[in-house]
């Protein structure tokens, strides 16, 4: 019915161009993560390392699969002409261009002001907002750490960062990753008591609300129980300058040292979650992580001629 | 298995749905879902939910990989009527963190209902047939609409627009036009244009419907062929200016009618105008009005126009008028209940809701209980009426009429 207007040769065409693009994306995202030496990955057994690298690969791809299906279905709007997967193939240049040309500065105030910085929510609670804002940027913080991180380790292989008395491996992989995982961990917790204790009115906790708090979490959670075990244990790399990491330093306080021996199994397991929470996204509420930004753009920014 | 066609829902309406947070910071604030009546599908939230799991399950990855998912009648038409049982008040846009346009949104999944064969609800039909056959929604004869300007019509002379250039068209509007309790507001509007010097003109009976019901109502293309009518009139008549004292058909004119056709005068609600006529001194206001007044903001004037300071200039210009503000006032104010036919679907949630205002106002300790729009006219005085309220209710035209003719 939707595709009436359009022949079967385009629209087989732009369907298989959109998949091939797909494709070639976690081809590449593949070919890198399986390239990179990871030398100063600190388990054992290779065989864990190679599930968890499977994990990240098949992860990105639901990921990418699932923000591909959701944005397809914003192309099944109205004015559509043609397959949504067309719509797409051509409205991204278009608004790419017009980004590009005319409205850099713009788009970036209203990212920075309404998605990172949200204004209009500092205005009606500022709990709410600190809230917010510690999760968000704790979870944008430790994923341009852990690109820094692992550009300087597995690609430029830059000593201070490998170092044990290095400042980068002190500051930026120990202090740097603690402190975002942090504000992250604060900003759960305030919204797992809001919404599991005190419940406020407003707030109404179904299934999906439930997993994706508890979700992040285990994984943020997860991320210091591994470290407090790995400073325990003296595992590679948590030999030296334990209190840098600082919240790590303090779960090490209360696990034995002997738990150290499971470290790459609880590796693994925080590592799969980590990839499997990515995959999750675009099937949760998770997901306004990404659209919200993209409506406030597309309603700020975009002029009415870039029609979507 | 019927599939939704989601084709007639705005692209960015659908961005939307997936960007909303589920903070639930909208269903407190909602006058229908969180205030009147607590049922969380009427909320803004419950009806994102709701809808977008519909047609996620015929279209998301899930429907891709295994089938489009079945939903039943009794789900649709129950969504159906709950997303008619909002006001489209626009509060929830007020509130949202996320800056979710959720006006446009309700109006297209009132557009995407009607597409779909769910509504629109058998009780709005007979308005629809109304405006389709009669030019106006009260079942009143096209011969009727100007009957109003005769009471009038030894004071001032009101041009017809049609035949006889004029620089300001007033455009009246189907409910002052033809509501006996409501002819005041056009009658004072006119002498209050004549008072000021103003060579103003209206389309008489010619005028037809703005289509905002239609257009609230989700009956997109009825409203177009109204629009293009109304907008064929206009290039007739050639104003500079089209002053409307109906904020549903100001915010129809201003913002719905360039969407199908243009529009070469600029278009202004009559608190705009009669601000401006009071500032350059054409409309003098020298008689006292001893009272205190508490102004309840149109949401179709404030919310989805922006214009809140005008009527509130207009009020404290008055010699002896004291003006007090409601606790929710401007863009916090509460709806009055009329608003997305509500009132024609669901006279009793319309009353409970504008009974909330208008104790809103009481609180005040106002005498006199002011708007600018014929639907929170009707609405709020069905409900002074129904309290036994001590409050007068009366249009912002009414007291201008009051301040500069005397009467």
């Amino acid at each position: 019915m939707i595709q009436a207007s359009v022949s079967d040769g385009r629209y087989l065409k732009d369907r298989a161009s959109l998949y091939l693009l797909f494709l070639a994306v976690v081809v590449v995202f593949s070919v890198i993560v399986l390239l990179l030496p990871y030398e100063t990955v600190y388990v054992k057994d290779r065989a864990y390392l190679g599930l968890f690298l499977a994990t990240v690969i098949a992860s990105v791809a639901v990921f990418l699969l699932g923000v591909l299906c959701n944005v397809l279905v914003w192309m099944r709007g109205k004015g559509l002409a043609g397959s949504p997967e067309g719509r797409l193939l051509k409205l991204v240049p278009k608004v790419i261009r017009f980004v590009l040309r005319k409205g850099v500065l713009r788009a970036s105030s209203v990212f920075v002001k309404e998605a990172l910085y949200l204004s209009k929510l500092k205005d009606r609670s500022v709990t709410r907002w600190l809230m917010h804002l510690l999760i968000l940027g704790g979870f944008l913080a430790t994923f341009v750490l852990d690109l820094i991180v692992t550009f300087s380790l597995d690609i430029v292989k830059y000593r201070p960062m490998i170092e044990e008395q290095g400042w980068a491996k002190m500051w930026i992989r120990d202090f740097g990753f603690d402190l975002a995982g942090s504000l992250m961990l604060i900003g759960l917790l305030i919204a797992a008591v809001r919404r599991f204790v005190l419940k406020p009115k407003i707030v109404r906790t179904e299934l999906p609300d439930a997993v994706s708090i508890l979700f992040l979490l285990a994984v943020v959670l997860g991320g210091f129980i591994l470290e407090g075990i790995g400073i325990a244990g003296r595992i590679e790399g948590h030999q030296m300058n334990d209190v840098y990491s600082f919240l790590g330093y303090a779960f090490s306080r209360v696990t034995p040292n002997s738990w150290g021996q499971y470290y790459d199994q609880v590796w693994l397991v925080h590592g799969v979650m980590s990839s499997l929470l990515i995959a999750y996204i675009p099937f949760s509420k998770l997901f306004h992580m990404i659209a919200t930004p993209i409506a406030i753009e597309a309603d700020k920014t975009l002029p009415e001629e870039v029609a979507l | 298995m019927k599939k939704l066609d989601i084709s007639k829902l705005d692209v960015l309406a659908l961005m939307r749905y997936d960007a909303c947070t589920r903070c639930g910071e909208c269903t407190s604030t909602c006058p229908t879902g969180g205030e009147a009546q607590d049922v969380e599908l009427v909320t803004p939230r419950g009806k994102i939910l709701r809808l977008r799991e519909f047609y996620i399950g015929q279209y998301g990855l899930r429907a891709r990989l295994l089938g489009a998912k079945e939903i039943p009648k009794e789900q649709l038409d129950e969504l159906t009527k709950r997303a008619y049982e909002c006001t489209i008040c626009g509060q929830c846009k007020t509130v949202c963190p996320a800056h979710l346009d959720t006006i446009e949104m309700w109006e297209n999944m009132r557009e995407f209902l009607v597409a779909n064969g769910l509504a629109p609800l058998p009780a709005h039909e007979q308005i629809i047939k109304s405006i389709e056959n009669y030019d106006n929604p009260w079942m009143q004869p096209r011969t009727q609409r100007s009957r109003w300007s005769k009471r009038v019509e030894k004071d001032v002379r009101i041009k017809d627009a049609l035949k006889d250039r004029a620089e300001v068209l007033y455009f009246v509007g189907c409910t002052a036009a033809y509501d006996p309790n409501i002819k005041d507001m056009a009658i004072n509007s006119a002498r209050t244009l004549a008072k000021a010097g103003v060579d103003f003109g209206t389309l008489g009976n010619e005028e037809g419907c703005c289509g905002s019901t239609l257009l609230r109502t989700g009956l997109l293309e009825s409203a177009k062929k109204m629009a293009l009518k109304n907008i064929d009139l206009f290039e007739k008549a050639r104003p500079s200016l089209i002053v409307t004292s109906c904020a549903g058909c100001y915010k129809t004119i201003r913002q719905d009618y360039p969407k199908v056709g243009k529009v070469n005068a600029k278009t202004v609600h009559i608190t705009q105008f009669l601000a401006e006529l009071i500032d350059s001194g054409r409309l003098k206001m020298n008689k006292r009005v001893e009272a205190v007044a508490t102004f309840h903001d149109p949401c179709h004037l404030g919310r989805h126009n922006g214009i809140y300071d005008e009527p509130r200039k207009i009020l404290e210009a008055i010699p002896g008028l004291k003006l007090v503000e409601m606790d929710r006032n401007r863009d916090e104010a509460r709806c009055c209940g009329a608003g997305g036919g509500v009132k024609t679907a669901f006279p009793e949630l319309a009353q409970k809701i504008s009974t909330i205002r208008v104790e809103d106002a009481e609180r005040t300790g106002a005498d006199m209980l002011v708007t600018s729009c014929p639907f929170c006219y009707q609405s709020l005085k069905a409900a002074i009426d129904a309290k036994g309220s001590k409050l007068r209710m009366l249009d912002l035209a009414d007291v201008v009429g009051m301040a500069c003719l005397g009467d």
